[in-house]
């Protein structure tokens, strides 16, 4: 089966996190060349923490977050410190379409990769900058990853329950990184298109925190119609009751379920046995159970907590009400939609063996998205690449392995 | 904000409420034509609120926001010459989009396929809740229960209360990054080589669970199924919190050992870095609660704005939790001139969202309010030569 790019296409990732390195892999699953490059002393570091584990456990080998968003692609080490390893990674850059990075605002040009310079070499390159904030503004040097993004985007201010007096919390998945790295991967797709144009490429500048905000627009749009700061509504909804996260029985059986409407109330009263309730006055119609919500959510507390979940959730849906279990990790790889489309797609990779990472999203009939590689090991590619790309001989390249400009293990930053 | 880079590109937008309309709205901020087709009753997100005070016609703030730069027309998919309306809007476009229950438009004589078959250069996008098969496709969903169900709720919330659901409809934006770039992907695929369109299936689920392998991936790799923290991200080598301080609630993201060096300092407490407590990732993890025990009190008795400063000054991801109000004036987006003023026709001014992506090959104009219902009838049907007369024809059979 074809792929949409069929290797045609040469993405450079020199980002780390999330945010920079899922636009990478999701290149690499429409059929992209890509190439991870990564500094032995600083490495990327969702890897994690050469501290977690002895040395001969290979701990930044181990980081489950690194290898799911890096997958699919070749992996080569280079020192940005030495001007060495910058003209190496020039001269990759001179051939290859796009170049991917989230670097604090200014660290390209003082490495002499600002765009004007590389343009120079490479007039076709498409470059995309990623920082959290901008690359530009009072505030562009501020430290962001993912949960800092979410922070200032507005959303953890909306974050909280009901009835939490204002603390707030933070979202379970860093939001703000893939957010940041979808918005980055469309914005490629349409510079691509444009260059077929023009033939020439551009620079993208992506700043992840205004990636976010527009997914709380109607909070902001709320704020100027009411002149209030919209509350934390926890589990609760503007208008509908019962809207809620209730306990079954046993630990941690947690189910969500949301009554949109009357039938769906009274379906639910009979589905577990509660009529009297359904023709309580105090819970008559939608304004009612709004008006005593807390009342309505105690008896609800109360009638759930002897049921078991699966039996109850099977239980609400046969009458039409919106409901799942509030699923952990392995619940959800074991959801039966999720199954019936074989989402997850098993990988082996060295180190770790082989487990089930989420596959591409899109379903595409003739040139289907592959997310099955695995992720590449430190320095993984260094021969091929530099061989195969830049023509470097064995000679070449053992050299540049005894400088230490390119290397296969970690090392302490020269910092410690 | 709109650009022209993709001022080659028309777009039939049969979608309605969020996930479809923002998909479409990244590429009408991309310059592409984008004809949003509605019954004639309108698009169900017109009701959706936010609501001004007073205006309850017409639409809310969200669908302002939401279909800004397109052009809209109203057509009953039912009726056969609406149906023919719809043909004369596909031949030449290239892409169709929709987010009906699966199964809605084949049920109207418009199967993907056989539209693709019809109009080879058509790539038509289907966004659903489930996707387009599986045993559950038909199943009822909303956001409450789509973050539950997609694994993001489990973890967030304070252990001895109920899970806390993330708010409002993010994981629907989520979604609908997905359907624009499916979309950018048919149009490579059709222009790089297959030189036709295809039917592409994005499942609002699946784009759930693609954002969470903090969860699915990590857990069969350590067996350790993380669970609510409070306040906490997790208990983990790091302190990700949101922290009460004097004034408000910060955010502290500290996972690097420097980073911890830095709050140490921050704190006026430089011997903990080398406390034999904290001194490794590891021992930070083993030592969670001790940690968070010494950093707590210490943002209590200070303002978000001075930890921002002091904290940011040391290099900590460390930043003051703004609310939406506070969003709108902070002077980052301020200076950067992200929100932009639209004058929508009924809702009057609004400060909205501007385009994240920033292209150096166009300057950014300023966004078209989104249409009224049927605002773009006469010109767009026009075009495919319906008269005047049979407008108004059209009009009081309820076609259009």
């Amino acid at each position: 089966m074809n792929s949409i790019f069929g290797g045609k296409l040469r993405v450079l990732d020199i980002s780390m996190g999330w945010a920079g390195p899922l636009v990478g892999q999701m290149f690499a699953e429409m059929g992209a060349e890509a190439i991870k490059v990564e500094d032995t002393h600083h490495f990327d570091w969702w890897r994690g923490s050469l501290s977690m584990a002895p040395p001969e456990m290979q701990p930044i080998e181990r980081a489950a977050v690194f290898n799911t968003a890096n997958r699919g692609k070749r992996g080569v080490t280079l020192d940005l410190a030495s001007a060495r390893g910058i003209e190496i990674l020039k001269r990759l850059i001179e051939v290859s379409d796009i170049l991917v990075e989230n670097f604090s605002p200014g660290v390209m040009d003082r490495l002499g990769l600002g765009y004007d310079s590389l343009r120079a070499i490479n007039p076709r390159l498409i470059m995309i900058s990623m920082p959290s904030f901008g690359s530009d503004g009072p505030e562009c040097n501020a430290r962001g990853y993912g949960n800092t993004v979410e922070a200032m985007a507005g959303v953890t201010g909306l974050t909280g329950y009901h009835d939490g007096n204002g603390q707030h919390y933070t979202l379970s998945n860093a939001l703000g990184d893939p957010v940041g790295g979808l918005h980055g991967v469309f914005a490629l797709m349409v510079a691509l298109r444009e260059r077929e144009r023009t033939g020439r490429g551009q620079l993208i500048e992506l700043a992840q925190v205004e990636s976010l905000i527009p997914f709380v627009a109607d909070a902001i749009v709320d704020f100027q119609f009411t002149g209030k700061v919209p509350p934390a509504r926890g589990n609760r909804h503007r208008e509908h009751a019962p809207h809620g996260i209730y306990r079954c029985a046993g630990e941690h059986n947690w189910i969500a379920l949301a009554c949109e409407t009357d039938d769906q109330w009274r379906g639910l009263a009979r589905a577990i046995e509660i009529e009297r309730l359904a023709d309580d006055k105090r819970f008559a119609d939608a304004s009612a159970r709004k008006t005593n919500e807390d009342e309505l959510d105690a008896e609800l507390s109360r009638a759930f907590c002897s049921i078991n979940a699966d039996d109850c959730v099977a239980r609400l849906r046969d009458a039409g009400v919106i409901a799942a279990p509030v699923n952990s990790a392995p619940a959800v790889m074991a959801d039966p939609q999720i199954q019936s489309r074989d989402y997850f797609v098993a990988i082996e990779r060295a180190v770790v063996g082989t487990h089930l990472y989420p596959g591409a999203v899109a379903r595409i009939p003739d040139t289907p998205l592959r997310a099955d590689e695995p992720a590449p090991l430190l320095g993984e590619h260094n021969r091929q690449i530099l061989s195969e790309l830049l023509g470097m001989s064995d000679d070449d390249i053992a050299e540049l392995e005894r400088s230490g400009i390119i290397g296969s293990s970690p090392r302490e930053s020269r910092m410690a | 904000m709109r650009y022209r880079a993709l001022n080659d590109v028309r777009v039939v937008d049969l979608t309605h409420f969020i996930a479809g309309p923002y998909a479409t709205k990244l590429l009408a901020d991309m310059g592409a034509d984008v004809i949003k087709v509605e019954p004639p009753w309108g698009d169900g997100g017109r009701k959706l609120g936010p609501h001004r005070a007073g205006v309850v016609e017409e639409r809310g703030g969200l669908f302002a926001f939401l279909n800004l730069n397109k052009r809209g027309v109203t057509i009953n998919l039912k009726h056969e010459r609406g149906r023919e309306l719809l043909a004369g809007l596909l031949d030449g476009a290239d892409l169709l989009i929709e987010n009906f229950a699966p199964g809605t438009i084949a049920a109207l004589g418009l199967a993907p396929d056989d539209l693709i078959a019809k109009f080879p250069k058509l790539s038509v996008i289907s966004i659903s809740n489930f996707g387009q098969d599986g045993v559950d496709r038909d199943g009822k969903l909303n956001d409450l229960v789509l973050f539950a169900r997609g694994g993001w709720t489990f973890p967030v919330g304070e252990p001895t209360r109920e899970p806390l659901t993330p708010p409002g409809s993010l994981a629907q934006y989520v979604a609908a990054l997905y359907g624009a770039v499916a979309a950018m992907q048919a149009l490579a695929a059709r222009d790089l080589g297959l030189g036709h369109g295809q039917h592409i299936d994005v499942s609002i689920l699946e784009a759930t669970v693609a954002t969470m392998i903090y969860e699915t991936v990590t857990f069969q790799y350590t067996g350790i199924l993380r669970s609510r923290a409070g306040k906490r991200f997790a208990v983990g080598p790091f302190l990700i919190v949101t922290l009460k301080c004097k004034d408000g609630y910060a955010g502290l993201h500290c996972v690097t050992d420097k980073q911890f060096e830095a709050l140490c300092d921050l704190m006026g407490r430089r011997e903990l870095a080398s406390d034999a407590r904290f001194n490794t990732a590891l021992n930070r993890m083993l030592n969670n609660d001790a940690l968070l025990e010494i950093v707590e009190p210490f943002f209590i008795g200070r303002e978000r704005k001075w930890l921002y400063r002091e904290g940011q000054r040391r290099a900590i991801p460390l930043v003051p939790i703004p609310s939406v109000a506070e969003l709108l004036e902070w002077e980052q987006t301020r200076a950067r001139n992200y929100f932009e003023t639209i004058d929508d026709p009924v809702l009057g001014k609004l400060r909205v969202p501007g385009t994240p992506l920033r292209l150096t090959s166009h300057h950014a104009e300023a966004s078209r309010p989104a249409p009224r219902l049927g605002e773009h009838n006469r010109e767009i049907f026009g075009a495919l030569g319906v008269g005047d007369v049979e407008i108004e024809t059209l009009k009081k059979a309820g076609t259009i």
